[in-house]
């Protein structure tokens, strides 16, 4: 056990960057056959490691639920290990718990089995496991650890010059001064041994590390850089992660990449884009009418395994007099941050109305964000949904782009062989109300934007949220 | 020098017997544990066998230390060593740095698991550890028994002898699972698996015979090691279980067990033999003897057998070739029965067995230097 190791490693502590920003749980809510349900799963910061899996029926009668890992694609796909059956709680019979081993660095699916008196129903919930950190040492481990080492090290020493010294007389001789030095000369040989083995293990336990933190997520980079006439190209640069490649993007409603452009610092306007690819890595859109200043770039992507990232940057953009928004492309407007009621007036002159924010929210535990528009007719699907929401963090450590059913990309989804708008409303004639089940993770101030397409324009509502 | 009491098997002995079995039976079930099942938890009962192991040499030996250092019986004294003020066996020492070990591994795989993953391979830095501890017991074990063994005449010695060569094939057994992803039944008509067998077989048993002194002790261990190999082969696929991790190739539905043994008992009645015959030979042209022995008449029975093995004869209980991990796809050359080569030139399997025989005849001089050195332990 190398004593070097004992001293906290200095190694990544990096943000939980997973296909959001600063949010690496998963929130869907979806249907089981014919039971509704709300699924949460913590996947783990360390891979292998342990995912924690929380599911709640909003179905009554679920009597059973069996969960399984399965990679997303690929061969190990279709060959599933035993499920396990979550626990169900006592208190509450419709909620249910457990935890899964993800093997390997990737897109992971966990296969939800329900039983109960409607019958059977399955669905699948995909899940990246991206290894974020190196755990360091703590003191009080390092100190027994360390303590443990010098007494089995000491005591080899000195157990080989016992036995030397005194292991081969006859009971009840006493050792001679020649196998006294003997011995002397063997423990210092034994030292030497000892001391060299210590240091071998010390290089292997270093290149144990280095072969992991080789393996922990680095996101892709994005560089903007702004072309005459407002176009903004964007291009993906890899710090190099694994055999990712830039040119394997598959379309979310789509698109290969949705942006949120946030103007800084107040947050108060939000843009809605999705940029072209031109090439491999390489990115372009044409930037509507924007005033000079600094913005915040969040880029969503999902590459063919079905992992998603986030990539982000800063951008500093002079008066930008652009082209009118187009297709998918929308924005947004609200007040400084921290100033927003429950209520939003949006541009149509209708009011979002977010119904539960008087309730209070914790980290990490799963809400239904829910909103409803008054007057309520004419709401359509925004790319497929009845709406979008972008959660973000006041100091830009968390971004999450959120739909009805959650926060998992649809693209991944749609690899799972779920049908990905199961269960949601389709076409016209949709509800006033929408909801996005979402947890957000971390204590702090959230601005929230919620998107919704209402006779062919997107409204968008600015609200603000605090994590105690 | 002898007395009364040395005529029966003391206690601790028997503990140190129970220590060194339980951690042998808890690996092999931990290896077909993960098999079959593919994960687990600390708390499975492989793992509790394996540290109870640890903690029951560890305490054991460390109450005898504590016995022997405050005992009023000057005997107890006089036939132990001296180390930081206590007095004890050696092989106490060398049990309790093992049960330390052991049990120090617990915590070290623990934060290895949280650090680096749940990692599920046999070669890691806590493995090691763990392994050390182990190797650590079963050494320890040995010498305890010598120390008494080596005192003793007539039936004391003669039971204490059999216990010698039973904890000796523990110790091969123990060897074998650090090699074992070498051994299996694809590689035995490959060079490299005869070079790594004769680097581990004929230490062992040039020490054991060196240091047991009796004229079957070769075969006496190796008949150990088959009918402890045959126990797991035959126990373990009676227990229940089912892949938990994917992908799952195969449907398993009980553990799946290691291989049946190697048929290591022939070369070790002929090395008992050769021995026996050479007592008066000088050590290197015994181990000479002794290592080309031991390498050409393995080689002559385990080659075919292998091809026996990979023959739908073998596919049944008593031979335990129709047992395959869970996570081997249908295309592995081992589900298939099929041999890999380790070399891929006759020049290069060649090569691999000239180095057997070097390494099979350096093996047994270290064994009979190491046979010549337990036989002289006393305390």
């Amino acid at each position: 056990m190398p004593a070097r190791r004992l001293l906290p490693l200095a190694l990544l502590l990096a943000a939980a960057l997973h296909a959001h920003v600063g949010s690496p749980d998963v929130f869907y809510e979806g249907a089981a056959g014919p039971y509704r349900l709300l699924v949460t799963i913590r996947p783990p910061v360390i891979v292998p490691g342990v995912a924690e899996i929380e599911i709640r029926s909003s179905t009554p009668g679920v009597s059973t639920i069996r969960i399984v890992p399965l990679p997303l694609t690929g061969p190990g796909a279709k060959l599933a290990p035993t499920a396990d059956i979550a626990r169900q709680s006592k208190e509450d019979p419709q909620f249910f718990t457990g935890a899964l081993w993800l093997m390997s660095v990737g897109a992971w699916q966990v296969r939800i089995h329900a039983e109960g008196d409607k019958g059977p129903g399955e669905m699948s919930v995909p899940v990246p496991a991206l290894p974020t950190r190196i755990q360091t040492m703590q003191t009080g481990i390092g100190a027994l650890l360390f303590g443990l080492m010098l007494l089995l090290a000491i005591g080899l020493v000195s157990i080989v010059g016992a036995g030397v010294r005194e292991g081969q007389l006859e009971p009840g001789v006493d050792p001679p001064p020649s196998r006294v030095r003997y011995a002397r000369v063997t423990m210092a040989a034994t030292a030497t041994g000892v001391a060299a083995l210590l240091i071998l293990g010390n290089q292997w336990w270093n290149s144990e590390a280095g072969n992991y933190s080789r393996i922990i997520y680095k996101p892709l980079e994005l560089a903007p850089t702004l072309q005459p006439g407002g176009r903004l190209m964007l291009r993906l640069n890899d710090p190099g992660w694994l055999r990712r490649r830039v040119d394997d993007l598959i379309p979310d409603h789509t698109h290969l990449m949705h942006m949120y452009v946030i103007s800084l610092p107040g947050m108060e306007q939000v843009w809605h884009l999705h940029p072209e690819q031109i090439e491999a890595g390489v990115f372009a859109q044409n930037l509507p009418d924007m005033p000079a200043g600094r913005y915040q770039l969040f880029a969503d992507i999902v590459h063919q395994s079905g992992i998603p990232e986030t990539l982000t940057t800063e951008i500093d953009l002079p008066q930008v007099a652009g082209r009118p928004l187009s297709g998918d492309d929308s924005a947004g407007a609200g007040p400084p941050i921290g100033k927003t009621p429950s209520v939003a007036t949006l541009s149509n002159g209708a009011k979002l109305i977010w119904e539960n924010a008087a309730d209070p929210l914790r980290a990490k535990q799963m809400t239904e964000f829910r909103f409803r528009v008054e007057p309520g007719d004419g709401i359509e699907l925004y790319m497929g949904m009845q709406g979008h929401a972008a959660f973000v963090k006041t100091d830009r450590t968390v971004f999450a782009h959120v739909h009805p059913s959650g926060s998992v990309p649809m693209a991944a989804l749609s690899l799972t062989n779920s049908d990905p708008h199961a269960g949601h409303m389709m076409g016209a004639g949709l509800p006033p109300e929408v909801s996005f089940p979402f947890g957000l993770p971390q204590p702090g101030a959230y601005r929230i934007y919620v998107q919704i397409k209402i006779r062919g324009h997107v409204e968008t509502g600015v609200f603000d949220a605090q994590v105690n | 020098m002898t007395r009364h009491s040395e005529n029966v098997v003391p206690w601790y002995i028997w503990c140190a017997v129970i220590s060194v079995t339980s951690a042998m039976v808890g690996t092999h079930w931990d290896i077909a544990w993960h098999r079959s099942i593919g994960r687990d938890t600390f708390w499975t009962p492989a793992h509790m066998a394996i540290y109870f192991a640890g903690v029951l040499a560890g305490l054991s030996c460390g109450y005898l230390i504590l016995a022997t250092t405050f005992a009023k019986d000057s005997f107890a004294q006089q036939a132990s060593v001296k180390m930081w003020g206590f007095r004890g066996p050696l092989g106490a020492f060398i049990c309790a740095w093992g049960g330390v070990a052991m049990i120090s591994s617990a915590p070290f795989d623990n934060w290895w698991h949280n650090a680096y993953g749940l990692d599920v391979k046999v070669l890691s830095p806590p493995h090691v550890v763990l392994i050390s501890g182990i190797i650590a017991i079963d050494l320890g074990a040995l010498i305890l028994i010598l120390g008494n063994m080596n005192r003793a005449q007539g039936s004391a010695r003669r039971r204490l002898n059999w216990i010698f060569l039973y904890i000796a094939a523990m110790v091969l057994i123990c060897l074998f699972i650090l090699i074992f992803e070498y051994n299996l039944r694809l590689y035995m008509h490959g060079g490299r698996f005869y070079r790594v067998v004769s680097m581990v077989v004929p230490i062992v048993l040039a020490a054991v015979s060196i240091a047991s002194g009796r004229r079957w002790a070769c075969t006496i261990v190796m008949a150990y090691y088959s009918v402890f190999l045959l126990l797991m082969l035959w126990i373990l696929p009676l227990g229940p279980a089912e892949p938990k991790l994917g992908p799952v190739y195969r449907q398993v539905t009980h553990l799946v067990p290691a291989e049946f043994p190697l048929l290591l008992i022939v070369p070790a009645i002929v090395l008992d033999l050769l021995f026996a015959h050479t007592a008066r030979w000088n050590n290197w042209l015994r181990s000479a003897l002794a290592g080309a022995a031991f390498l050409i008449v393995f080689a002559a029975v385990q080659w075919p057998f292998a091809t026996f093995l990979n023959s739908p004869a073998a596919r049944n209980w008593f031979f335990g070739a129709m047992y395959f991990d869970y996570n081997l796809p249908p295309t592995s050359y081992y589900v298939r029965s099929l041999f890999l080569n380790t070399e891929l030139t006759s020049a290069g399997f060649w090569f691999e067995m000239s180095l057997a025989a070097v390494l099979a005849i350096l093996s047994a001089r270290i064994g009979l230097a190491w046979g010549d050195w337990m036989q002289r332990i006393r305390r």
